[in-house]
């Protein structure tokens, strides 16, 4: 009934073929018009043949439907003409039809059929004039044509559908006429009634059988039909999975299956209804049947064509719509590390299903597993079966999601250890292959199947640094495996080609920051990889991509590197086309040479895994012009600060000139700001509001470089700028007050610098930002007048006073200084020559025996020895007067002696420390890391005062002194006996300490660490104890103390002090870490909320791997020598800390 | 432009109301009355200027299935379809008596295809037909093969026409001619012969019983010169005793229209018989000039190869032959070319006509025919009394699938010379 809608639908000029068609033909069109559901709904091509009686129903129903319609329409005269016309019709259809029905019906199909021709090219000739042909791309084609096809098939299916219902029809009317008038048994051949029934039911016979054939004949343009489309849709399956793979590797392609889901249901409902009807067709032989019955030999045959097919269609329709990937890593699907969740789904494209049946589909990891040796095998520890729910909403089709599965590695009995060995088997973690299958138990109209697919191959891990060359594997495989089950790929990978390859590292560039490679780029890539005969042939070797490489790291290391930079760091940059990125050197001079000075571009280092580099370009006033790079930044330094802003802010420190920004210009001609304008961190001026004792500071980049080096090679280059690129620590009030007076603390690590008063530098670890463990810095007390440097956590590089009065530097337990005690003179110029700092660099292991180090007179030089590898040969001398501090790092250290000097300092570090004299001074001061301290005889000495760190210190004497200020880290200190002194100041750490005498003084001052308490026992007679002002953060109890008698022996004081603070907040260790926390400016500020013993929560400042703490799982572990050991975690810092 | 079957059918059926004119009678029953007729002849001339298509119908006549004659059906529309065939078929002389009439098989397809192009039903009956080749023991409500059928309906047509210069017509249209050298590996001695075929006969598996890969594949391989060695060494006059040959093939002559037959039945050792259906890939366009080797396109021997109409045209495509890297490399140098080469080069270009497709196994199965129709070009699909337009998609499907076994796949490829323009 559609049909002469859409005929009617029609472009003019088809419109004019209708009416050319119907304007001699013996059914006039308002005919056509009125009875147009009826006429079409009617089998007239049946009904044309010879001897069927069907034609002549036919026409008396016309008839008949004309009356009637006429009869309804009203007497309006609206329809006055259409009256006429339709009675006009009526008597010229009866008067030429009324003798030969057949030819109506003859007539009346060939009008039908023609319609649908003309409408066929009607519908082509109007897409084709909607958008041109030759543009319309061949995908869409092929929807088109695969839509256009199914619902061919489809009204063919019901074509068939009618066909069937006829011979239905027909069949009872021969079998009701065959019982009725066949007589076998009688002898009736003389009747000649019988003789012409019988005539009558062989003529139905015949008509009978033909229908049937007809009905087959129907079926096998049918299948012959449904054949092309399962070609197509296979096509497009195969299509969509070759998309998925790509996809899986980062392309930007779609993977919606929806289309092909519907297509394949349609098609699959269109098989099951084929089905059903052939069943149907079986079962009318059933009824009737008779000698070379078509049926009998064709059913069997088409029916068998059918299964096939659909057994085929439902196999194919089974697939992985989501390969296994871990929920967090869906831009590297296929890796998978043991004990991580992933999830991974499949999908049953016919949405067909028997709701009675309940489908269950199971998974299985490596079902066949490759004979490789060493194979590892693994389990799925989840539950690996799933029962297929059909699913309240239907558009969800059939899926079964497997989530939440975790795999684990079966252990092998045999070889002990399950895991493999070096050189067990040929291939490594990472090219081992593994595949999920899925079963599903299929039931629908009585055909029974068990369907399977396969996830493309995966890689398991077991930790996150093997994910960079599982996910090479992965590239490597679903780019050039044709097999999408060869689990053996690895144990001969084939080359790559260049234009592929290309391709896919494009794809990770792509999808990790929304940029793809440009030309340019690759063509560098391929120069890297091929020189300079790359060519589209080239290939690459799978080794050559993934493990070989000359600078140290692979190819592929290097690129994820960059990626990892990318993904972390420059998303915005790169995605604005910002940054260059590949650019070989000679290119870049290529491309600088003609710019003018301050044109800089930015690129990624060659040398350095994951590092960004700027070169700019100089003309100096005579000859070529010169390149400039600074050494690479990598996610190290950008972690802190943007690589914008460090554009931005960039220095370059000139000899006697001011520091410049020599990057003026980004490639080719662009304003730095104008480029990076968008990209600067805002900088939070309000936030600083608050604490305006601080002044405002912010952190820049700067370089240095001397005025006749040359530069010509990146090597040279390299080389020159290794002191070059600097985080600069300015402190704008003194900056701009004392000209000069910069600290400057080197790689990577950052600090907050919190000028207090008078040119006193703390940097405290809370605020303190990070000092990378690799990288020694440098932290550079240029000029202060009494600057203090106190630098808490761990892993200080590089300590470089340079000049300026009395810097002095903790390492360690944070002591507090008492301005008081540093009653200095007017500043005098400490001068500790280049030579000498630049031999005290702890964090060089190389440092050589037979060292002397000399800190030169007058003056607080500070030396910083760091760990390990010192040798004991080592003889420092702080030789003479003035406030030199001296820092021994850890163990092995030699014989020092602070000979001379009012306020010499001496740190040392833990372990093993020989004998310490600080022989004379009046504010000498004495820090003892931690264990194994021999014995210390801080000999004379006013102001002398000595810190011992945690565990084993032997004895100690302070021996004279007025303020002599002993202060003990943590446990184990042996005996101390603070033998004299007026004002000797006694600070012991938590637990476990040993005697302790105060023995004589006026004023001795005993502090035990934790707690925030001061104990200030002064013995005599007088005795107080004090406690800190900011009393609202500590436990009540501890505000209860009362002040005990000068006379009281220490220990017990301790101990009493212990039974205080046991019950009430569970472990003494909490406090300890509480106060050991080296931000001690802040406890005293009453800010540690962690003191608070309502909260449970002052673990949370308890940082297990503080080098303050006692450690007492980990006891290989000295505590203070971790101050100077390399191999800690950086203490994470907040960018905010730096505005 | 007309399609295959309806060919000439008013002019041609004008001129045969003569001869034909009994018959006509006998068909004015099934006819409907003259007046109608006239009409719908004037009506497709009214649409003929609208659809460049003088055909009211989808262009194909359906032949009603009469029990197992599906193949028969198929040939039959291949036949019909081939406008270079219904020319010839058209020209018989009518046999005179009626006993005559129903035992001449020409005949009888001429009616077959009168009755197609005049009934307006979408399929008729070949009934009348296969009655008449049951009488040549081409039995009825039997299941045959094929490439057997054609050879069998191809005899009999050729047999019982009477007019000499149509026999020769007909051979020169579908006659293949092969030479086939025998050369002793021990002596010199070669023998030619040269042979008629009506399809070339292609096997499907090598001689490793490896699926070959494409039709050009199988060709080659038809045509690849084979040692006869062991159990297989035949006897040399020459040497007086069983000496190793090499048995080769060469083409002389291609018809207008070639038929392939591939060897999808495989008998193996025990009786059974089993189908292959694996893919095998053919092409609309055939040039036998870049399958094969020139060797093997030209028999070096001077027998004359059978003279076709108009060859002598072709002699102007010498040029395109000189330039093409294969023929600088045969003739360095020398430039004018025999003219028989190039006249046969030029002429061995094909495009497909028709396929004839299988489904089901060996011992049911259907036969379906693919036909492009050579005046609208376009393909059309033949399922008995069911035909329906189709394109080059669905003859693809024919290609076969080493999963499905009861699929349709190409039995018989009819492949059309092209005509050089």
């Amino acid at each position: 009934m559609a049909q002469w809608q859409e005929v009617q639908n029609l472009a003019n000029a088809y419109l004019e073929q209708v009416h050319q068609l119907y304007a001699g033909s013996a059914l006039p069109m308002a005919v056509r018009q009125c009875l147009a559901a009826w006429i079409e709904s009617q089998n007239w091509r049946q009904a044309a043949e010879p001897l069927s009686s069907h034609a002549r129903m036919l026409f008396h129903s016309l008839l008949a439907l004309l009356d009637e319609h006429l009869g309804s329409l009203g007497m309006g005269n609206e329809d006055f003409m259409l009256k006429h016309n339709l009675r006009k019709a009526r008597r010229d259809l009866q008067a030429e039809f009324e003798e030969c029905p057949d030819n109506l019906a003859n007539l009346v199909a060939n009008l039908l059929q023609e319609e649908r021709q003309i409408l066929r090219l009607g519908q082509a000739g109007g897409e084709g004039g909607a958008a041109p042909a030759p543009s319309t791309p061949p995908e869409s084609n092929r929807e088109q044509q695969i839509q256009r096809r199914l619902a061919e098939f489809h009204a063919a299916l019901q074509e068939a559908e009618r066909a069937f219902r006829h011979l239905e029809d027909m069949q009872d009317a021969f079998d009701f006429c065959f019982k009725l008038h066949y007589r076998p048994g009688e002898d009736r051949t003389n009747d000649p009634q019988y003789t012409q029934q019988i005539q009558a039911l062989q003529a139905k016979l015949q008509i009978l059988d033909r229908q049937r054939r007809e009905v087959l004949a129907q079926m096998q343009q049918l299948l012959g039909r449904s054949e092309t489309l399962r070609d197509f849709l296979q096509q497009e399956l195969e299509a969509w999975q070759e998309r998925q793979q790509r996809a899986c590797l980062g392309a930007p392609v779609d993977t919606r299956l929806q289309p092909l889901e519907t297509w394949f249901t349609e098609l699959g409902q269109g098989l099951f209804q084929l089905l059903q009807l052939l069943r149907a067709l079986g079962d009318l032989r059933q009824k009737v049947s008779y000698e070379r019955d078509p049926l009998k030999a064709e059913t069997p045959l088409l029916e068998r064509r059918l299964l096939e097919l659909l057994t085929y269609l439902l196999r194919r329709a089974f697939v992985v719509e989501q390969q296994p990937s871990m929920p967090n890593a869906c831009k590297r699907p296929l890796v998978l590390r043991t004990t991580s969740k992933f999830s991974a789904r499949a999908r049953l494209l016919v949405r067909l299903h028997d709701r009675n049946h309940r489908m269950e589909a199971k998974i299985h990891i490596d079902r066949d597993p490759p004979k490789i040796k060493g194979f590892r095998k693994f389990n799925i520890l989840t539950s690996s079966s799933k029962t297929l729910l059909a699913g309240d909403c239907p558009q969800e089709g059939l899926v079964c999601d497997f989530q939440y599965l975790t795999l684990k590695e079966q252990k092998d009995s045999r070889s002990g250890k399950g895991s493999k060995g070096v050189g067990e088997g040929p291939l490594v973690v990472t090219e081992e292959l593994h595949l999920i299958t899925f079963t599903l138990a299929y039931a629908y109209c009585g055909l029974q199947l068990e369907l399977e697919t396969s996830t493309l191959p995966f890689v398991i891990i077991s930790n996150n640094n093997q994910l960079s060359s599982a996910w090479a594997s992965i590239l490597w495989f679903n780019m050039l495996s044709c097999d999408p089950k060869e689990q053996q790929f690895f144990s001969a990978p084939p080359p790559a080609p260049w234009p592929r390859l290309a391709e896919v590292l494009s794809w990770q560039f792509e999808s990790v920051a929304e940029r793809g490679l440009s030309k340019d780029h690759l063509l560098m890539l391929a120069e890297k990889l091929f020189g300079s005969k790359a060519s589209p042939e080239s290939t690459v070797a799978w080794p050559k991509f993934s493990k070989d490489g000359a600078a140290g790291f692979s190819f592929w290391a290097w690129l994820d590197g960059i990626l990892g930079l990318l993904q972390e760091h420059l998303k915005q940059l790169w995605k604005a086309g910002l940054i260059l990125g590949f650019v070989s050197r000679k290119q870049e001079k290529k491309l600088l040479k003609g710019k003018r000075t301050g044109t800089f571009l930015i690129r990624f280092s060659e040398s350095v895994l994951g590092g960004v580099t700027c070169t700019w370009v100089e003309h100096p006033e005579s000859g070529p012009p010169a390149f400039r790079a600074v050494v690479p930044y990598t996610t190290a330094e950008l972690e802190s600060l943007a690589l914008p802003d460090i554009i931005r802010d960039y220095q370059l420190l000139v000899e006697e000139n001011i520091p410049e920004n020599p990057l003026q210009f980004l490639y080719p001609n662009i304003p730095r700001d104008e480029a990076f304008g968008p990209y600067y961190s805002q900088r939070q001026e309000a936030n600083l509001m608050e604490q305006k004792k601080y002044l405002n500071r912010r952190l820049i980049r700067v370089s240095s470089r001397q005025a006749n080096e040359s530069w010509q090679t990146e090597e040279e280059l390299v080389a020159t700028t290794e002191n070059l690129e600097m985080l600069q620590l300015q402190p704008s009030g003194l900056g701009t007050q004392e000209p000069g007076g910069l600290a400057s603390l080197q790689h990577g690590s950052s600090g907050t610098l919190q000028p207090r008063g008078l040119g006193t530098l703390q940097v405290t670890s809370g605020n303190l930002g990070t000092l990378q463990p690799s990288s020694p810095g440098t932290v550079q007390v240029v000029a202060t007048n009494l600057g203090m440097l106190q630098v808490t956590s761990g892993n200080l590089g590089m300590l470089q006073v340079v000049a300026g009065s009395p810097g002095t530097m903790q390492p360690g337990v944070s002591v507090m200084q008492q301005p008081g005690s540093q009653v200095l003179d007017p500043p005098q110029l400490l001068q500790v020559g280049s030579g000498v700092s630049e031999l005290l660099q702890p964090g060089i292991r190389d440092l050589k025996p037979q060292l002397v180090l000399q800190v030169v007179p007058e003056g607080q030089g500070m030396l910083q020895v760091g760990p390990g590898a010192m040798e004991p040969q080592l003889v420092l001398q702080l030789v003479s007067e003035g406030q030199g501090l001296l820092q021994v790092g850890s163990e092995n250290l030699g014989t020092m002696q602070p000979v001379a000097g009012d306020t010499g300092m001496l740190q040392v570090g833990p372990e093993n420390l020989g004998t310490m004299q600080p022989v004379a001074g009046d504010t000498g001061m004495l820090q003892v890391g931690s264990e194994n301290l021999g014995t210390m005889q801080p000999v004379a000495g006013d102001t002398g005062c000595l810190q011992v760190g945690p565990e084993n210190l032997g004895t100690m004497q302070p021996v004279a002194g007025d303020t002599g200020m002993l202060q003990v880290g943590s446990e184990n200190l042996g005996t101390m006996q603070p033998v004299a002194g007026d004002t000797g100041m006694l600070q012991v750490g938590p637990e476990n300490l040993g005697t302790m005498q105060p023995v004589a003084g006026d004023t001795g001052v005993l502090q035990p660490v934790p707690g925030a308490v001061e104990l200030l026992p002064v013995p005599e007679g007088q005795g107080t104890l004090l406690v800190p002002e900011e009393q609202g953060t500590l436990p009540p109890e501890l505000r209860d103390l009362e002040p005990l008698p000068g006379s009281l022996d220490v220990q017990e004081l301790l101990q009493s002090l212990e039974n205080v603070l046991q019950p009430r907040s569970g472990t003494l260790e909490t406090l300890e870490a509480a106060e050991l926390m080296p931000d001690m400016l802040e406890a005293r500020d009453g800010r540690l909320e962690g003191l608070d013993p309502g909260l449970a929560g002052s673990a949370a400042l308890l940082n297990p791997r503080d080098p303050f703490l006692p450690q007492p799982e980990d006891t290989a572990l000295p505590t203070v020598s971790s101050l100077f050991t390399t191999d800690f975690p950086p203490l994470h810092i907040d960018a905010s800390d730096f505005q | 432009m007309l399609m295959g079957q309806r060919s000439g059918c008013q002019e041609k059926s004008k001129k045969l109301e003569l001869a034909l004119s009994e018959t006509m009678k006998a068909e004015a029953k099934i006819q409907n009355n003259e007046e109608e007729a006239e009409e719908l002849k004037a009506k497709d001339q009214r649409l003929a200027s609208v659809f460049g298509v003088a055909d009211l119908k989808n262009g194909a006549i359906g032949l009603y299935n009469v029990g197992q004659s599906c193949c028969l059906n198929s040939l039959l529309q291949v036949f019909f379809m081939n406008i270079h065939f219904t020319g010839i078929l058209r020209r018989i002389t009518v046999p005179p008596c009626a006993m005559q009439k129903r035992r001449n098989v020409p005949y009888q397809m001429l009616l077959l295809l009168e009755k197609m192009q005049c009934g307006k039903q979408k399929a008729v009956s070949p009934i009348d037909l296969a009655c008449c080749l049951s009488a040549y023991r081409v039995k009825l409500f039997v299941q045959h093969d094929a490439a057997q059928l054609f050879l069998n309906l191809w005899n009999l047509v050729k047999k019982q026409m009477k007019k000499p210069e149509l026999v020769e017509e007909l051979s020169n249209l579908y006659t293949i001619c092969v030479q086939e050298h025998l050369a002793c590996q021990k002596c010199s001695l070669e023998t030619k012969r040269n042979s008629n075929m009506l399809t070339l006969p292609l096997p499907v598996l090598d001689s490793n019983s490896r699926a070959l890969r494409t039709l050009e594949k199988c060709l080659q391989y038809f045509f690849h010169p084979e040692e006869l060695t062991d159990h297989n060494m035949c006897f040399c006059e020459q040497c007086g005793r069983k000496t190793p040959f090499l048995q080769s093939m060469k083409l002389v002559h291609l018809p207008q229209t070639l038929t392939i037959h591939l060897k999808r039945f495989c008998f193996e050792e025990s009786a059974y018989i089993h189908k292959l259906s694996h893919y095998l890939p053919f092409p609309q366009d055939l040039d036998f000039n870049a399958v094969l080797t020139e060797n093997q396109c030209q028999a070096d021997d001077s027998e004359k190869p059978p003279v076709q109409d108009g060859l002598s045209e072709q002699q102007t495509y010498c040029l395109a032959h000189v330039t093409s890297p294969r023929r600088r490399k045969s003739i360095p140098g020398s430039f004018p070319c025999s003219g028989v080469c190039c006249r046969a080069k030029a002429a061995w270009q094909y495009e497909l006509f028709a396929v004839i497709a299988h489904s089901g196994s060996t011992s049911c199965g259907h036969y379906c025919a693919y036909i492009r129709s050579l005046t609208e070009c376009k393909w059309y699909c033949f399922n008995d009394s069911e035909v329906c337009q189709v394109s080059w998609d669905d003859v693809k499907c024919t290609y076969g699938h080493s999963n499905l076994h009861w699929g349709e796949t190409a039995y018989l490829l009819i492949y059309m010379k092209k005509h050089p323009q």
